[in-house]
């Protein structure tokens, strides 16, 4: 490895390999990033997923991304479209397998927050909201969390309001789903017997005393705990062709 | 079928200031942003408003005051940024915000839309969204009577107004959509009244070619306006795509605090032109 491998390119092909090859997913509004890793998963290691994408379009070619995830455009040489109200249905039926959210804020036992930043009646800082995060996170077989900025103002002790639901606040017959962060620093999971966040795996040139400095709770470290795999050039070039205008840098700034 | 075309200012007429509205489309795309600008033009006050995931619709809408009390389950301007007025006039209390959640919101809609007073969703339970209370989409935790499973109902959401923007319509409010329809038959069938603008107005031999092209039937909708470009800036599908510049210029101009100019600019310069 010549060249420094870009963070967003780590992290897409991270969260692409979350993906296994007949895997239904979807992803949602705001997401860049997820857009991309099912893109890139489709192309490589899973060609028969089903791809549902937030612009309700089926296994659409992604041949370029844009500001906004449900653009028209990304639903080119679709099979169909499908409504996302139709693929919430799909995940009720327990039919989903994969969905990507994000966090402004997270803690130890995977609980999200999209809401607010403060009190709720009085917000420092009103968020955007959840979309589907509530209803998705614990019903659904996988869930990864993204998050571009691995810090403690967002890996905090407590969440200031539980927009998604993490370990502690999910009825038993929910805590068999898997919810996997993967972060600016390193991929996180909660495979553990107490459900709590461990580093699973650390980016190249990043450590695992960074990742711990930057988190605002006690981080367990999994007992196989092993550098995050790079992307081929051929995954790299992949995804800098579908995104050349550098969508994916908008979460880094 | 009755004739149901109207003129844009009639349509708007039918919104009256404390009503709850929902819009048509996603985020960017064919939401009716014309509609929208003669909300604005007509002074709506204390519009609450309800979507899954709207954007500059609601934020202009908000930023204008026309806006008392929002439900959506995000509203931002996806990748461009945070939506401006939404944040300002939440933080500031002017508005009431009362996040919802994707799939219950479209619930609330869906139970509506069956003549159903609530419907369950799965999910939600351990989420604090479930003690933000609402009469709009409100929240119960109840157990299914046939297997005991813990779910939470939500209450019908029944616009009082929808208004959806399209690519086709004809005098009588048979309706064609192109490519991604969202939410919009639902929010249609459980809306009170039903406005619907259109890119193009069609003969209504055209619908008769090819029913199953056809969205909405005639007898759900109440008023049929022409509104050429009436999704702009957003995107409508087959037509246009998304002017991302004109939006950046928006919230360039709402960073600054001169939202106001953005409104005479782009909003209010119809009725001076006038």
């Amino acid at each position: 490895m010549n060249n420094k491998i870009e963070i967003p390119d780590l992290m897409i092909y991270a969260m692409a390999s979350e993906i296994k090859n007949f895997e239904t997913v979807l992803h949602g509004v705001s997401s860049p990033l997820p857009v991309l890793a099912m893109s890139v998963a489709r192309k490589t290691h899973a060609p028969d997923m089903a791809y549902i994408s937030g612009a309700e379009g089926v296994d659409p070619e992604v041949d370029r991304i844009y500001p906004s995830s449900f653009d028209a455009r990304m639903n080119r040489n679709a099979v169909a479209y499908f409504g996302l109200h139709e693929a919430f249905d799909l995940a009720q039926r327990g039919e989903l397998n994969v969905m990507f959210l994000g966090a402004a804020q997270i803690d130890r036992y995977g609980n999200t927050n999209l809401s607010v930043i403060g009190d709720i009646d009085q917000p420092k800082v009103q968020l955007p909201g959840g979309a589907a995060s509530a209803f998705l996170m614990p019903i659904t077989p996988k869930v990864v969390i993204w998050i571009t900025r691995h810090s403690k103002r967002v890996f905090v002790d407590e969440v200031d309001f539980v927009t998604g639901q993490g370990y502690n606040n999910r009825a038993e017959a929910y805590k068999k789903n898997e919810l996997v962060v993967i972060s600016s620093l390193g991929v996180m999971n909660f495979k553990n017997s107490d459900r709590v966040m461990q580093i699973q795996s650390y980016h190249p040139g990043h450590t695992l005393d960074e990742i711990k400095e930057n988190t605002g709770f006690d981080l367990m470290v999994a007992p196989d705990v092993a550098e995050t795999p790079a992307p081929s050039k051929e995954i790299i070039d992949l995804i800098h062709n579908i995104d050349p205008d550098g969508v994916r840098w908008t979460e880094f700034r | 079928m009755k004739k149901v075309l109207t003129s844009l200012d009639e349509a708007a007429r039918l919104v009256r200031d404390g009503d709850l509205v929902t819009t048509g489309g996603a985020t960017f795309h064919r939401a009716p942003m014309e509609f929208v600008r003669e909300l604005v033009r007509q002074g709506k006050k204390n519009l609450s408003l309800v979507d899954r995931e709207p954007a500059m619709d609601f934020d202009l809408l908000i930023g204008a005051g026309c806006v008392a009390k929002i439900r959506a389950g995000m509203l931002a301007f996806e990748g461009l940024g945070l939506a401006p007025n939404f944040r300002k006039k939440s933080e500031a209390r002017e508005i009431i915000t009362k996040e919802g959640a994707c799939q219950p919101i479209i619930a609330g809609f869906r139970a509506a839309a069956m003549g159903l007073p609530s419907l369950p969703v799965k999910g939600m339970l351990g989420s604090d969204l479930l003690d933000i209370s609402e009469e709009i989409g409100g929240y119960k935790q109840v157990e299914d009577p046939f297997t005991g499973e813990k779910m939470i109902a939500v209450r019908a959401i029944q616009p009082d107004l929808a208004v959806i923007h399209v690519q086709k319509a004809d005098e009588y409010g048979n309706v064609r959509i192109e490519g991604p329809v969202y939410e919009d038959v639902i929010k249609a069938k459980a809306a009170k009244t039903v406005v619907v603008t259109a890119e193009e107005l069609i003969p209504n031999s055209e619908f008769r070619k090819m029913p199953e092209a056809t969205t909405l039937p005639h007898f759900i909708v109440d008023a049929v306006v022409e509104a050429p470009k009436g999704a702009y800036p957003g995107s409508c599908f087959n037509y246009y795509d998304v002017d991302y510049d004109h939006i950046k210029e928006y919230l360039r101009v709402a960073a600054k605090g001169q939202f106001k100019e953005y409104l005479d600019k782009y909003v209010y310069w119809r009725e001076t032109n006038e």
